[in-house]
């Protein structure tokens, strides 16, 4: 027990700042939610309005919740709830591959294994670890909501199915973290369950059966396949279901039991998935530096342009749906212009997705250029920077790398949603051109994030990876959820996602255009004149 | 002759932490060097400013008569390095990762001689370059490295701590590599714990402490620096009555023996007042590599002259 007690504080020490972070920013969204709610909404007339038009656009079901009734507090779960939950399964997921497989990479595990603590227990502590964090989120989440006034219950259930949520990712990281064998790969693997189960239950709810009007509404059958499903299901200020709750903790737990029983049938560092021998020889091709750095950020390349795919197909097809409910309901052409700024109907869903598209671009840059770290921490750099490669040249390695993957997401994306368009039969150009605009604007907005991070790793090498990721999760809330919680317009501006240049009338606004180039060239060639006076830096 | 590696008060700070203290080291071109010193003693840091990867506070250095700061990319033409503790790409294979390092050298993709001596290398070494970085353990990560030094000829070797994690028949095969770059003409730089392969290798040694060179010369000069041991029964000798023996110092009366040290050109001087006693189970101990070593290893000498003698 005592061994089982040092290993617990073991990860609550190693996480002290991150996690307290993640939760800090999911109360507060749950906080600023309400108060974006109460400013924008605050008639119950706004409500029934957004809900009825909710009901009718499938785009609108896929990023938001469940309907279930106009009163303030059960908006609040449709506007905040699936995104609450979302932030706690990524907060757990990381937490759960962190703490498990990634430390048997790094081979701290091996010698905790060896000592009696045993080679379950880091598995057992790190379950107990990931409940525990999402026992604290769900409790400060509901106590922030009960501070606001709202029915305690429903505050309190808001924050149980958030919490549940977390749980049955702390149950997929542990478990995918047993299947395959590298820290990546086991994250990738997470994360995409939870894009696929997340987009399940949007399908789930925009399948459903309106009831009261069309202010409520029963998910169909693919909602109930969905942990973020079970969340919604819970109505939390309306029906105040806690059995879903039960549902989803206990199948995390479920979940981290498997986990600890393929953690007993293996070998320590072995995964399931069997390893290939690589070649004897390496290919003509991998001779340069930016070869190394294209060869080493390929797959993940590869998973973000699937993404990029998938996001350009919903953007024009789910978008055609919207032209059947434009003439009917004026509360649908009220929010999606809201989200998008200005513009038909079918633009701003467009708009939207493509707002997705550029996050995701900017991901895969922020994910590439972040490999310098990585290779510098792991010692990799050196042989190559000891070879005939100069520093900067190695920087503006990753930059390239990362430009060439962030033209082939955007590229994939405009192709996806122009075949999209054809398959729709749509004959109005003005579509192309906004999935031509849109598509160029957010290659601009995420080449920022490749040179912001160029930056952060030239002049502050040791805290690369946080700053570079928080920067983008910043602008992301910002980007999306600005508009939606009321924040000024200011803060939205900061954003790049959201100053990209759109298609107004016949013509093109560029907006924030000239200052999304700017930042790109001060911040490439800032970063590489740094880079000249920089030298190595390896441990943290 | 020329020196490939020249530095002059290199200092090197992180914080209040004074890695480099004014690093004087010379190293002739054609020499095998050895670089000798305790662990924190700043041998690697020194390396890794040769290579250019970490920037001096102040103070000179010159890597084959150019600046390993600003010219790095041209040195490293001309270069072969081996660290202490090699990190390879877990998704590369081992052949992968030779390759690669080798092609950064700047050698062509189908260079035959390349080719060739690969094959050997990696026959000689006994290495797999099928299986994935990360599933090499530290001796075959080490062999990417080695391999992929030895395998196109550079001008300087930089090696540092290189067989640590090999088992003693591939440090042979080590040995031999090293032999024939060295024959070739090549300096190299050597960094090691070992003695047996600083005595078999090594033209001249350097001993770096605490950021500096503390002892640089060729291992007979070095060997003069410590004392020959003489010990003999005592036979009615006691500490009171010590014999007087020319140039004896230390003199110890323990254990029915009687010990004390001698400088190393003073042996030939003792030796009569030795016959003299009629001594009995005489042992006469040369200064060995390990000695010395001791002796700049320890905290500070007389400590570490106390440790020697509790081992014996």
């Amino acid at each position: 027990m005592r061994r089982f007690a040092a290993l617990w504080r073991l990860r609550v020490r190693r996480d002290r700042l991150q996690l307290p972070l993640w939760i800090v920013g999911t109360v507060l969204l749950a906080y600023a939610g309400y108060a974006g709610v109460t400013e924008s909404y605050g008639s119950l007339a706004d409500r029934q309005g957004i809900l009825a038009a909710a009901r009718a656009d499938p785009v609108i079901l896929m990023f938001r919740g469940l309907p279930s009734g106009p009163s303030a507090g059960a908006f609040l779960a449709f506007e905040v709830l699936p995104w609450l939950a979302v932030l706690a399964a990524l907060m757990t997921t990381f937490l759960a591959v962190r703490h498990t497989r990634a430390e048997e990479e790094e081979g701290t595990a091996e010698l905790v294994s060896a000592t009696p603590a045993g080679r379950l227990s880091p598995t057992v502590a790190t379950l107990t670890h990931g409940l525990t964090a999402n026992l604290v989120l769900g409790a400060l989440t509901g106590l922030a909501l009960t501070s606001t006034g709202l029915d305690p219950e429903g505050s309190w259930l808001t924050g149980a199915a958030t919490a549940a949520t977390g749980v049955v990712f702390v149950g997929i990281g542990l478990t995918a973290a047993q299947v395959v064998r590298t820290s990546r790969a086991a994250s990738s693997l997470t994360i995409w369950v939870l894009v696929v189960t997340f987009l399940l239950r949007g399908v789930g709810n925009a399948a459903g059966t309106p009831q009261g009007g069309l202010l409520r509404t029963a998910s169909a059958w693919p909602a109930w396949l969905s942990p973020f499903g079970w969340a919604e299901q819970t109505r939390p200020f309306d029906e105040n279901l806690w059995w879903p709750v039960l549902l989803a903790a206990g199948c995390g737990i479920a979940l981290g039991i498997l986990a600890v029983l393929l953690q007993h049938a293996r070998d320590m560092g072995a995964g399931f998935l069997a390893e290939r021998p690589g070649p004897a020889q390496a290919r003509p091709a991998l001779s340069s530096s930016t070869a190394l750095v294209w060869r080493l950020a390929f797959g993940g390349i590869v998973g973000w342009a699937v993404g990029g795919a998938l996001t350009g197909l919903l953007a024009t097809t789910l978008g055609g749906v919207l032209g059947r409910v434009a003439g009917t309901n004026p509360a649908v052409v009220h929010v999606i212009t809201r989200l998008a700024g200005s513009g038909s109907l079918d633009e701003a869903a467009i708009t939207v997705f493509f707002t997705m598209l550029g996050i995701v671009a900017g991901c895969c840059a922020v994910q590439t250029v972040v490999r310098a770290r990585q290779e510098e921490v792991r010692g990799t750099a050196e042989p190559v920077l000891a070879a005939a490669v100069g520093r900067v040249r190695w920087l503006a390695d990753h930059l390239v790398v990362a430009t060439g993957a962030v033209v082939i997401i955007v590229a994939v994306a405009v192709a996806a949603g122009c075949i999209g368009l054809a398959a729709g039969g749509h004959d109005a150009s003005d579509l192309y051109r906004t999935v031509l605009v849109d598509g160029g604007g957010q290659l601009v907005a995420a080449s920022v994030f490749t040179a912001i991070t160029g930056l952060i790793l030239s002049l502050a090498p040791r805290v690369t990876v946080s700053l570079a990721w928080l920067l983008l999760i910043l602008a992301t809330m910002l980007g999306m959820f600005g508009p939606l919680l009321g924040m000024p317009g200011w803060t939205m501006n900061l954003s790049p996602f959201g100053v990209t240049p759109v298609v107004s009338g016949s013509g093109v606004e560029a907006r924030g255009l000239w200052w999304l180039l700017l930042a790109v060239a001060a911040g490439t060639s800032l970063c590489l004149a740094a880079m000249r006076r920089r030298q190595l830096a390896p441990a943290r | 002759m020329t020196a490939a590696i020249v530095t002059r008060d290199l200092h090197k700070h992180y914080g209040r932490l004074r890695a480099l203290d004014g690093l004087d080291l010379v190293v002739d071109a054609g020499q095998v060097h050895g670089f000798l010193g305790p662990n924190g003693a700043g041998k690697t840091t020194a390396i890794r400013t040769l290579l250019g990867l970490a920037r001096a506070t102040s103070g000179e250095a010159r890597v084959l008569g150019m600046d390993p700061w600003k010219d790095a990319v041209a040195i490293h033409r001309r270069l072969a390095y081996v660290p202490g503790d090699v990190s390879v790409w877990p998704n590369l294979s081992g052949g992968e990762a030779v390759d690669l390092v080798v092609r950064l050298r700047g050698t062509a993709v189908k260079d035959r001689q390349y080719r060739l001596e690969r094959e050997r290398l990696m026959d000689a070494f006994r290495f797999d370059p099928r299986k994935k970085g990360r599933s090499y353990s530290k001796g075959n990560r080490q062999k990417v490295a080695l391999i992929a030094a030895f395998a196109v000829p550079a001008d300087l070797y930089i090696l540092d701590e290189p067989t640590s994690g090999l088992d003693p028949l591939m440090s042979v095969v080590f040995h031999h590599e090293v032999t024939r770059v060295a024959a070739a003409g090549a300096t190299v730089l050597l960094s090691s714990h070992i003695l047996s392969e600083v005595e078999q290798l090594c033209d001249r040694l350097s001993i770096i402490r605490r950021g500096r060179v503390v002892e640089a010369g060729t291992l007979a000069d070095l060997r003069h620096l410590t004392r020959t041991e003489v010990s003999f029964a005592a036979r009615g000798i006691t500490p009171d009555r010590p014999p007087g023996v020319p140039g004896a110092h230390d003199v110890v009366v323990a254990g029915g023996r009687v010990r004390f040290t001698l400088d190393d050109d003073r042996v030939a001087e003792a030796l009569p007042a030795l016959a003299e006693l009629g001594v009995v189970g005489l042992r006469v101990t040369p200064p060995s590599l390990e000695e010395l070593f001791l002796r700049h290893y320890g905290d500070d000498p007389a400590a570490a002259q106390t440790a020697e003698t509790r081992r014996r």
